[in-house]
């Protein structure tokens, strides 16, 4: 459309360039969180909520992977040798043993070894032990296992790589114990997917609401924008990065929370449990799933804000 | 400057809300669009800004057949119309000022050039005073005021209005119709939907009529009909 008519001349504008127009929707945002305080606040609310019952349920899991974890250390594997082995064919074996894929340690347990730790099983009957020797006992390696070796199928794997090397005898492994061990961990990690999958899907979905009906609150302010001539990115952006703003809040929020509650739980599960939490290894989240937290926060925010614009938008 | 070619437009198959319009509004004019509740002006605003696109037909701005185009182009559009609507449509978290600035913050102005303009056009409507207040502080006649300067403060080519002066005392009634004069002197083409015969009657501009949906006739000078 072209006019002869003296229009207000345009002035330079303030927000060209990537930089400039992010500049400006970020400003935006902050207005917008500004004049809208409450509904932000049930907004964050709400996103902090939702992330804590993940957080609770992710520090969960995590305790109980740790728990697995030191457990899985018992899976090792003995090995004996078919005839007596000179120091240097032991040497040689050993290292052999140390550069097979999926070693993480290889212990020489001796004559004097062994028969000390049979010892220690018959405490307080060492009586029966009396006029046995010590070289009764044969001597082994223990090959403790890397942490992705450890199933049962690896194991499995690994012994049979192991019986080629001369002079191994008989091999131990506990195969009924590693495979109950595994079926247990995958048991647990599927009920984790589950129960973590059922928990997710409500949180989303609250979350969405809660930002959908925030943003029907605001519609006028969207038809507006929209009937001045504003382009779609334009109304939209400061909405998304409000949304990206209030996931972050959340998901901080969320984690401040879930310090305080695992700080409480530290200093007062001595009253109610019969051993005490803080020296029995209870770990809190590692950094990476507190960023993933606060992601997730983020993304909750953004993806939330997006939908709800979609749909609103539509209209105008 | 504004074509409507034979334009009908149903929003249900039977609920046509206009049928069969042919007129023209030519540049700088001032025309008010008029007929009973539900008579399709308000329909044939939205077609003009672009909130609707018409069943069949064509909406013409400068030559520009506006019911083809895509929607990232109606942003452009509406830069340069300026609407102003009966329930005033103003952001109610929003002081005066803001209000007024969303115009110009649209289209990208440096913040200094916004506030100098904006203070402008306030001081025009006589509310230069009231700029810190939000909308529901005011009057109707001065929310109204505050609607009009957000739609002129871009010296838009084109200013439509609906039912403008609805809820308005007869003094706030002439103020707002000086506005609108005073735009039209300025080059803006104006159009106003309104029922109110004094309205009309009073100020002499060409008056295009419709009458449950069709064009009903019109009075005064210029071409209002395409046969």
């Amino acid at each position: 459309m072209r006019s002869s008519r003296n229009v207000v001349k345009r002035p330079t504008m303030s927000h060209q360039g990537a930089s400039g127009r992010l500049r400006y929707f970020f400003g935006r945002a902050m207005t917008n969180i500004r004049q809208n305080l409450f509904v932000n606040a049930v907004t964050v609310g709400t996103i902090t909520l939702a992330l804590l019952i993940v957080a609770l349920f992710m520090l969960l899991v995590v305790n109980l992977e740790n728990a697995a974890e030191s457990w899985s250390e018992r899976v090792q594997v003995t090995v004996y040798f078919d005839r007596d082995l000179a120091s240097q064919e032991q040497a040689d074996l050993q290292r052999r043993i140390q550069t097979l894929p999926g070693t993480a340690k290889v212990t020489w347990v001796s004559r004097d070894e062994a028969f000390r730790r049979f010892k220690m099983r018959l405490k307080g009957q060492d009586t029966l032990l009396e006029g046995v020797r010590p070289d009764i006992l044969p001597t082994s390696f223990e090959i403790a296992l890397k942490r992705n070796n450890r199933s049962s199928e690896a194991v499995e794997a690994y012994v049979s790589r192991l019986k080629t090397l001369p002079g191994i005898g008989e091999i131990q492994y506990g195969e009924e114990w590693v495979r109950r061990f595994n079926t247990f961990l995958t048991f647990m990690r599927l009920v984790g997917a589950l129960v973590g999958g059922f928990l997710l899907v409500p949180v989303i979905f609250i979350v969405s609401n809660t930002i959908r009906l925030t943003i029907y609150a605001r519609r006028d302010e969207l038809e507006v924008m929209s009937l001045v001539g504003a382009t779609r990115l334009f109304i939209k952006m400061p909405f998304l990065i409000e949304g990206l703003l209030q996931g972050v809040a959340g998901g901080l929020l969320s984690l401040l929370l879930l310090v305080l509650f695992y700080q409480l739980f530290l200093h007062n599960a001595g009253n109610f449990l019969t051993f005490n939490p803080a020296s029995s290894g209870l770990a809190f989240l590692p950094v990476e799933f507190m960023v993933a937290l606060v992601l997730a926060g983020a993304l909750l925010g953004f993806l939330g804000s997006l939908t709800s614009l979609r749909r609103f938008m539509a209209d105008n | 400057m504004i074509q409507f070619h034979a334009v009908s437009l149903a929003y249900q198959q039977d609920a046509t809300a206009l049928q069969n319009i042919s007129c023209r509004v030519t540049k700088g004019e001032f025309v008010f669009l008029t007929g009973p509740s539900g008579a399709g002006k308000t329909t044939m605003l939205r077609l003009i800004y672009g909130a609707l696109t018409p069943t069949r037909g064509q909406v013409l701005i400068d030559g520009q057949n506006i019911s083809r185009y895509r929607r990232s182009q109606l942003p452009l559009l509406r830069r340069s119309i300026g609407v102003v609507f009966q329930d005033f449509k103003l952001l109610q978290n929003r002081t005066v000022f803001e209000n007024v600035a969303i115009t110009l913050e649209v289209l990208g102005w440096d913040r200094g050039d916004i506030g100098r303009r904006v203070m402008h056009i306030l001081r025009q409507m006589g509310m230069e005073s009231k700029i810190h207040l939000i909308p529901q502080r005011l009057s109707g006649g001065e929310q109204q005021r505050v609607a009009l300067a957000r739609a002129l403060v871009n010296s838009p080519k084109i200013l439509l209005a609906d039912e403008p002066t609805g809820n308005l005392d007869d003094a706030n009634k002439q103020q707002i119709m000086n506005i609108f004069k005073e735009a039209n002197v300025k080059g803006t083409t104006v159009v106003v939907a309104t029922h109110d015969r004094r309205l009309i009657e009073h100020a002499h501009y060409r008056t295009i009529r419709l009458l449950g949906g069709e064009l009903a006739g019109h009075e005064g000078v210029g071409d209002a009909v395409i046969p």
